[in-house]
């Protein structure tokens, strides 16, 4: 069965909403900062069209920006908007595929493969447009649409539905099967996703800029010049060929919560601090989704920008707070003695995700809690707080030292 | 050292030895059968470190001796052999020759010194059980103990010996199994044993039901021995969970079924239930027990089945393959099943067991979500 692959992407998807919540303010400013306020310490997560022009890109810091554009009106990122329209958006796309994946927060890949009956047989970029129409209807913004036989095909096709002012594109742009090769053709290597700065240089020593410059080279050559992965994977990504498959929700590969300060942080204390918030949050999104994670990372970006992480993997997947707390607890307190500098930004990730069979179980026996495992009472006790900031909200209940008592 | 030994006594004498070899081992020795000439034969001994296993077959013995010899490549060769007997001969401490009419091999073997040595036990302050009582309590509990490293003293059962009884209780934290059996005396002390449920089930095979045991211990370890077979294991340290504590004495709603046709309800039910859960749904009422299973992106079954069922009428999840096991080692046609509360622990015994063992098997609900 041929793939029938879609990539809807949310135009500007930070900004309308930001728009949309605030419709007197940042609704009116066409010189728009999502990410935080003048202030703050954040980055860009989006920027209006207008402000681009000035060169002002995402994950760029908001004080380079306001240098770059002065004018520009800052708003923080409004999260649970986001994460609401997220969900609708979601909705109507799960109404159209059987298969929808979640890529980011707005981005997401169907797989219509099997529905050609049911559309009655009508071209994919058909079925594409009527998507489009129905999310616009259903939660006022607006997605392109970018399809193909793979992932990377859609990827690449919906950067050609954009409807950026003097592109001419509609919002959808669907490669036919057999075009792949085609199309791939009239992009540079730097367009194709995982080709970064360093690779493309690697690449350009070899005479390589365009999908064109590779494809009279053999696997065989490329893997010589390039070793076996790399060159295999080129071979095929220049060919349009890429095997991974729409992964719907249940396929999650991490959970992960981040916080850029304010103010870079310099004491241990008040980072540890921080990072019990991180982890009741995302310890709080695992348990929602019934997963349970074996991996727990620890990320930090040190005020040069220099990002490390480390990470352990536990015999047995887990859920309490108290658990990937006391991990994480020794992942920072690693990254801090190998380099104990000011801190941007602090991240905790929850990997190796499975579904949690025990989650309903009950025990025998209520062990005490200790080190690393994660006892019958670890597990009950997180329900029973979850439950709690189900009726009171997620400020109802905190392990003691999130309080800020100071 | 040089003996001569029927096939059949060989291959006798292997098959009780060669299931305590590990599979793979970084000890090279290990792979390696101890074989020692005694005065009524030849003693085989094997461990992985864990299980030492030690049995003594009759043979006719020329020269005093001891080697170590591959025990795969030996056993491969016993059962290929002529039913013939078997020549044995070792030269100098490593090499080992076996003629079997005109067959001959040549084997490798280890020094002797490099085999561990067996842990010691006194067996002069022995317990005394017979095989057959053993086997019984080691058949009805060692299903039960927990196969996950996370708590490794669930990992063992536990063996308490009493004045006047002796009692085996094994659980993974969710299930629990318990039998006892009253004895008029077992000779030592009393005592609390953890015991890996490999040696266990290692006992339960190389003794015959109507032999009479010495079991002794040393500092960490158990021995078991018949007048020719000797079996000894590391013991699992640590204080066991308290069991009794948890066994509920005030369950008032009480069901009794057919074991087979609820194994068989059961087992339909656990088709439609979901891999990871195994969750099913049960209902009592008077008279009758509704089976439902409903799995999401799977589909849902019912069934029910006729029971004497006393107290109010109750909803209570479980895990199918908790039941289905327990079910499994009920040793009668009916059994009585106890139930509190939707969270409380159930408990299922078997009804009218001309047994004098007292059995009883524990099992806590799963939450039901609606």
């Amino acid at each position: 069965m041929v793939s029938r692959i879609l990539l809807a992407d949310a135009d500007a998807f930070y900004v309308a909403i930001a728009r949309m919540v605030d419709p007197d303010g940042a609704g009116k400013a066409p010189l728009l900062i999502v990410g935080g306020t003048r202030e703050s310490r954040g980055v860009v997560c989006s920027a209006s069209y207008e402000t681009r022009k000035f060169g002002v890109r995402s994950a760029m810091p908001i004080s380079r920006a306001l240098r770059l554009c002065p004018d520009a009106m800052c708003v923080p990122v409004p999260r649970g908007a986001c994460s609401r329209m997220h969900r609708e958006i979601r909705a109507v796309l799960d109404r159209f595929s059987p298969v929808v994946e979640s890529a980011s927060i707005d981005e997401w890949y169907m797989d219509l493969a099997g529905t050609e009956a049911l559309y009655h047989n009508e071209p994919l970029s058909v079925t594409a447009r009527r998507i489009r129409d129905a999310v616009a209807e259903a939660t006022g913004l607006s997605v392109s649409i970018g399809g193909g036989t793979s992932k990377l095909v859609a990827k690449l096709a919906v950067e050609r539905a954009k409807p950026k002012p003097g592109t001419g594109a509609t919002g959808v742009h669907v490669v036919e099967p057999g075009q792949e090769a085609e199309f791939l053709a009239t992009f540079a290597l730097a367009d194709l996703p995982l080709v970064g700065p360093k690779f493309q240089e690697r690449l350009a020593r070899l005479g390589m800029k365009t999908v064109r410059d590779v494809l009279p080279y053999d696997a065989a050559t490329l893997s010589r010049w390039l070793g076996d992965r790399e060159g295999e994977w080129l071979y095929e990504r220049v060919r349009g060929i890429d095997r991974s498959e729409v992964e719907s929700r249940g396929d999650a590969k991490s959970i992960s919560r981040d916080e850029t300060f304010a103010e870079d942080i310099k004491s241990d204390d008040e980072l540890h601090h921080e990072l019990l918030t991180l982890v009741t949050r995302a310890a709080s999104d695992l348990r929602a989704d019934g997963m349970t994670a074996r991996t727990i990372t620890v990320r930090i970006r040190d005020f040069d920008f220099r990002t490390r992480s480390a990470s352990r993997t536990l015999p047995r997947g887990v859920i309490a707070d108290r658990v990937i707390h006391g991990v994480a607890k020794g992942l920072l307190a690693k990254l801090r003695s190998s380099r104990r500098v000011p801190a941007r930004l602090l991240g905790v990730a929850l990997s190796s995700l499975a579904a949690d069979p025990d989650a309903d179980q009950l025990a025998l026996f209520e062990a005490a809690a200790s080190g690393e495992e994660e006892t019958a009472r670890d597990r009950a006790l997180v329900r029973a707080v979850d439950k709690l900031r189900e009726r009171f909200g997620a400020e109802g209940i905190a392990m003691g030292r999130t309080r800020n008592d100071e | 050292m040089r003996f001569t030994i029927t096939r059949e006594k060989l291959q006798e004498g292997l098959s009780a030895v060669t299931a305590s070899i590990p599979a793979k081992t970084t000890l090279p020795v290990l792979a390696n059968l101890l074989v020692e000439t005694t005065e009524r034969g030849i003693r085989l001994s094997g461990t992985d470190l864990d299980i030492a296993v030690s049995t003594e077959v009759i043979a006719d013995v020329d020269s005093q001796g001891a080697i170590t010899i591959p025990a795969k490549k030996l056993a491969e060769i016993a059962r290929e052999l002529p039913s013939a007997p078997v020549r044995v001969s070792a030269t100098g401490e490593q090499r080992v020759t076996l003629e079997c009419g005109k067959t001959r091999f040549r084997l490798l073997g280890l020094p002797k010194d490099e085999f561990p040595s067996f842990p010691s036990v006194r067996f002069s302050e022995s317990w005394r059980v017979r095989s057959g009582d053993l086997q019984k309590l080691i058949s009805h509990t060692a299903f039960a103990a927990s196969t996950e490293e996370s708590r490794p003293i669930l990992n063992g059962v536990l063996w308490e010996m009493r004045p006047g009884h002796m009692r085996m209780v094994a659980t993974n934290g969710h299930r629990l199994a318990k039998i006892e059996l009253p004895l008029e005396s077992v000779g030592a002390p009393s005592a609390d044993l953890i015991v890996p449920p490999k040696a266990l089930e290692q006992i339960r095979r190389l003794f015959a039901a109507e032999e009479d045991l010495e079991i002794a211990r040393g500092d960490n370890h158990l021995g078991f021995r018949s007048p020719f077979t000797a079996v000894f294991t590391r013991l699992i340290e640590g204080p066991y969970p308290n069991y009794e504590q948890v066994i509920p004495r005030d369950n008032e709603r009480v069901a009794v079924a057919d074991r087979n046709a609820l194994f068989q309800a059961l087992k339909r039910m656990s088709i439609i239930a979901s891999d990871q859960t195994h969750r099913i749904r049960l209902a009592f009422n008077a008279g009758m027990v509704k089976f439902s299973v409903q799995t999401p992106d799977l589909g849902e079954a019912q069934d029910e089945l006729s029971v004497s069922y006393e107290g109010d009428p109750l909803e209570i999840g479980f895990n199918a393959s908790y039941l289905l096991e327990i079910l499994r080692y009920m040793p009668t046609d009916e059994v009585r099943m106890t139930f509190k509360a939707p969270e409380r622990a159930a408990t299922v015994e078997p009804m009218g067991w001309s047994d004098p063992a007292k059995y009883l098997c524990l099992v806590m609900p799963l939450r039901l979500v609606d």
